[in-house]
């Protein structure tokens, strides 16, 4: 085949070269390599480690200085099931669909506090779930050695959960930066029926139902309605979960810009 | 009977990755190939439609397992034009320096695998030291090393951490010293010009004709980057050339590679001053609900929110380590996109196999098989 064209053709010096100087090369970096290994014998080595973080300025010979790469890791998750509110964003917002939100003592009968169930066989590591959390009671950590005989103990329970965030574990310190401004819940009037389920379900009580005038029947109605109520949203203290939005029965409320 | 066909694949050294290479031999000399793909096949288009906006992200990061941030970008782009969302101006520089490290990153893998199909087991080890320094620094500001989940519909999931643009600068001081290195390794070896130069000639009107783009292009002498021709991103106030052989062979594409990892290195200078001195929102003010939408009463599913959201089409083309890679999504109002489509750039250079096959040995085929840089997550997505 000929080589036409090329940028760099073989030079007129001594062949030996052309296999001695690659040779030269490699023998260089094995000569570095011998103080300054690459490598990180695992198990008893972590790069996690405190003593290891003021070695990992020389391993694979780069001073790059000893910085905070390992805190921003995404492994297994924390949750403090004190400050949770149970507003499902967290299950909402998962791909994989591996979070599943279970009763935990500690509500009221009426209102039982349910808090996220991840299933480690499914979770992707993605962090949608700890973004989406509003009171940052669902963090990553560091931790990221799962392995076990059994399928069922992939799956954390809340109090598992709970025993992650007890450890403390350093806490990713990514946070999602979030717009300035929001979507908010707004309502469908004529659509409305004062059922009282928004207010009811809301998470954080933000939705107070207040009264309304009762207007003329309009002609042709079959059922005239009878609780003459409004959800009204406080958008300050809204933490845009939706609960509301899937508990209503005649899909009035819907996501859109403040007027 | 002289001619027999061989399949080189699924499982075989020569593949990296799940694919396979029919060839039809007659002693030592390839007369037809045939390229079987479908191995790796998940439908990453058809689960996008099953899932929201920021979602399919996940998706991006495992359809080019050695690109992922390209491949978020390019999702990214004919998202934003679907939901009508313009980024900020610090987040199209954060994605641009996110797209040259992952740039950097894929190289050297390539190099690293394609030097180790050469027997050159030394460059391999070097290539994947300095590839795990890159993506050291990719973990310091996204939290993983290869699904990163970084880029967001309207901006970045977060600001650098303090001291990012430092060790950056560190690394790429680094990485510029050892390129000359990996030329003594494989430009100034006989073993390696023996094995690599004047093989796997694919001249240019061939190229243009199988839709071959990115290197392989580049390598033929023809000057077609979409970063220079349809600059997307923060591209066109950086400065930087297009990389150029004109060997369209073996060698040439290894030169294009090693050329455009030098220019990765510039551009992501360029970026890291910028980033210094401009501070700044990296999402934009206003979005649409995008955090995870709300259940939907069943059978009524993306109701709610085709209610308040405006309809659109996406469509976008970036310069992925491996060529030109396209996208197009669908909006029709709804939580999820009603389609997404991908054209993937190592698909066609893979397709064009026996044109840059045939009548070589079959001792060729790793050597140029290997400087086409397959990623078979792509291929099949």
């Amino acid at each position: 085949m000929a080589n036409e064209g090329h940028a760099t053709t073989k030079p007129d010096e001594n062949p030996i070269l052309w296999v001695t100087r690659p040779m030269a090369t490699a023998a260089r970096q094995f000569t570095k390599s011998l103080w300054r290994p690459s490598t990180i014998v695992y198990p008893y080595e972590r790069l996690e480690d405190p003593g290891f973080r003021s070695k990992v300025g020389v391993a694979s010979g780069v001073p790059i200085g000893v910085g905070p790469i390992w805190d921003n890791y995404r492994g297994v998750h924390a949750l403090n099931i004190a400050t949770c509110i149970s507003c499902n964003l967290c299950a909402f917002s998962c791909p994989d669909l591996c979070i599943e939100m279970v009763t935990v003592p500690g509500g009221d009968p009426k209102h039982p506090k349910k808090c996220p169930e991840i299933d480690y066989g499914k979770c992707s590591y993605c962090g949608f779930c700890s973004d989406a959390c509003p009171e940052g009671c669902l963090t990553m950590t560091t931790r990221y050695e799962l392995s076990t005989p059994k399928r069922s103990e992939m799956v954390y329970s809340p109090e598992k959960l709970q025993q992650v965030f007890q450890h403390k574990l350093p806490m990713n310190p990514i946070r999602i930066e979030l717009p300035k401004n929001e979507d908010s819940i707004l309502l469908d009037p004529p659509l409305c029926i004062g059922c009282n389920a928004c207010a009811r379900d809301c998470p954080t009580q933000c939705i107070t139902m207040l009264d309304i005038p009762k207007p003329d029947p309009r002609p042709g109605e079959k059922t005239p309605r009878r609780i003459w109520k409004e959800p009204v949203v406080n958008d300050s203290d809204c933490v845009r979960c939706g609960t509301c939005i899937s508990v209503c029965p005649k899909e009035c409320l819907f996501w859109g810009a403040p007027k | 009977m002289s001619e027999m066909w061989i399949n080189m694949g699924p499982q075989h050294p020569m593949t990296h990755g799940l694919w396979n290479l029919r060839v039809r031999i007659d002693g030592e000399m390839i007369r037809d190939v045939d390229p079987e793909i479908g191995y790796l096949h998940r439908g990453i288009e058809k689960i996008s439609e099953d899932r929201h906006y920021n979602e399919v992200i996940t998706l991006m990061d495992r359809c080019c397992y050695v690109a992922g941030f390209a491949w978020e970008h390019l999702y990214i782009l004919a998202a934003e034009q679907a939901l009508h969302v313009t980024p900020p101006e610090r987040a199209e520089y954060l994605r641009t320096m996110s797209d040259e490290l992952q740039r950097i990153a894929s190289h050297l893998m390539w190099y690293a695998a394609f030097v180790q199909d050469l027997g050159l087991m030394s460059p391999f080890l070097y290539g994947m030291r300095d590839r795990d320094l890159v993506l050291d620094l990719l973990q310091d500001y996204t939290g993983a090393r290869m699904t990163y989940e970084y880029m967001r519909v309207g901006g970045v999931r977060s600001d650098l951490p303090a001291g990012f643009t430092d060790r950056a600068r560190k690394v790429l001081d680094w990485l510029s010293d050892r390129f000359h290195e990996y030329d003594q390794l494989c430009l100034g070896s006989a073993i390696f010009r023996k094995r690599c130069d004047g093989l796997g000639v694919l001249r240019a009107n061939d190229a243009v004709a199988h839709g071959v783009t990115g290197p392989m292009l580049r390598s033929a002498g023809l000057k077609r980057d979409l970063r220079k021709d349809r600059p997307y991103a923060a591209y066109d106030r950086l400065e930087f050339d297009v990389a150029l052989a004109d060997g369209a062979d073996v060698t040439a594409r290894y030169l294009v590679r090693m050329e455009e990892l030098r220019q990765s290195v510039r551009i992501v200078r360029q970026v890291l001053d910028w980033l210094d001195r401009h501070p700044g929102p990296s999402v934009a003010d206003r979005l649409p609900r995008w955090l995870g939408a709300p259940y939907a009463p069943i059978g009524n599913e993306g109701y709610l929110l085709k209610r308040s959201y405006p309809k659109g089409i996406g469509f976008s083309s970036v310069e992925e380590p491996h060529g030109e890679a396209q996208a197009y999504v669908v909006n029709d109002g709804g939580e999820h996109p009603y389609r997404v489509k991908f054209r993937s750039p190592v698909f066609a250079n893979i397709s064009a196999a026996r044109q840059y096959l045939v009548g070589y040995h079959v001792a060729d085929i790793p050597p140029i098989m290997g400087s086409v840089d397959v990623c078979v997550g792509e291929v099949d997505r």
